[in-house]
């Protein structure tokens, strides 16, 4: 396996660039679907295979909180440019993650916090981590698919 | 990290003339992606980009890993494969953090197809 060098301080950008040279990118089968507003369609997240294993090899990604971070600048009603991009940059990166704390991270930096904050709360859940195989197979009536209301917060739980 | 370094402002030809290299430096996509009419990636067919999401028919983002440093960036888009239609890129739900790319047919009714698209500003 290709040791990581020593990255932090390091551009992020240029981390992404040695990432895309050196290691082999993976495919997951995860997909997240989640519900941001009861008038919309089902949302579905997929990994980027090359940030996948950025993910996994470790010591590339910042910690997903300076994403909340530069979010919360970005929400300002004076925001123009970030000021903080130094963030991404000096900050600590993350160790190697499994592929599903990878998609827990993933979550986290590319879903709405109103959805993963309170997934489990109200009749049937916000947000299901599933397989591919597990979507419909055809794309008809795409913006008509719903996480199934028979699908309990309980029924995860368990 | 040990990386050889060249700082130069100018690169100049014998015959052709000189570039300033923040040409290059500004005028490079910061980040670039092929997705399929489901949002999904093959491997190395992106750069700087986390994921992509589907949210419905023709109506597709793509989130950086290391983010812009204003929304203003400009995003080329185009579609990808057989077939006519037309791409945009969908600045109304474009952020520092994500790219969002828009699909539909000719006649402007959305389309599930592939999309490629590169995004140029600068980065934070």
């Amino acid at each position: 396996m290709t040791d990581t060098p020593q990255f932090q301080g390091t551009h992020l950008f240029d981390r992404l660039c040695w990432a895309k040279e050196n290691l082999d990118g993976v495919q997951s089968d995860y997909r997240v679907v989640y519900e941001d507003s009861v008038d919309e369609c089902a949302k579905i997240l997929v990994p980027d295979p090359n940030w996948m294993a950025t993910a996994l090899q470790g010591g590339i990604l910042p910690p997903v909180w300076v994403y909340h971070e530069l979010a919360k600048d970005e929400a300002r009603s004076d925001f123009k440019k970030h000021t903080r991009g130094y963030l991404l940059h000096e900050t600590e990166p993350m160790p190697a993650m499994t592929e599903e704390e990878a998609i827990e991270y993933l979550i986290m930096k590319d879903c709405p916090q109103s959805v993963w904050r309170n997934w489990n709360e109200g009749n049937k859940p916000k947000m299901v981590i599933c397989r591919k195989e597990q979507l419909p197979s055809t794309r008809e009536w795409r913006n008509a698919w719903k996480i199934t209301e028979e699908l309990t917060v309980t029924d995860l739980a368990a | 990290m040990a990386l050889g370094k060249i700082k130069a402002d100018t690169l100049e030809h014998s015959t052709a003339g000189s570039l300033d290299t923040q040409y290059v430096v500004n005028g490079s996509a910061k980040a670039w992606v092929t997705g399929s009419s489901a949002a999904a990636i093959a491997t190395g067919q992106s750069l700087n980009i986390s994921g992509g999401t589907d949210h419905g028919t023709g109506d597709y983002s793509y989130a950086f890993i290391s983010s812009l440093d204003s929304a203003s960036y400009t995003g080329a888009v185009a579609p990808h494969g057989g077939g006519l239609r037309l791409a945009t890129s969908y600045t109304v739900r474009n952020t520092t953090g994500v790219f969002a790319i828009y699909v539909g047919t000719s006649n402007s009714a959305a389309s599930d197809h592939g999309h490629c698209g590169a995004a140029f500003g600068s980065l934070a």
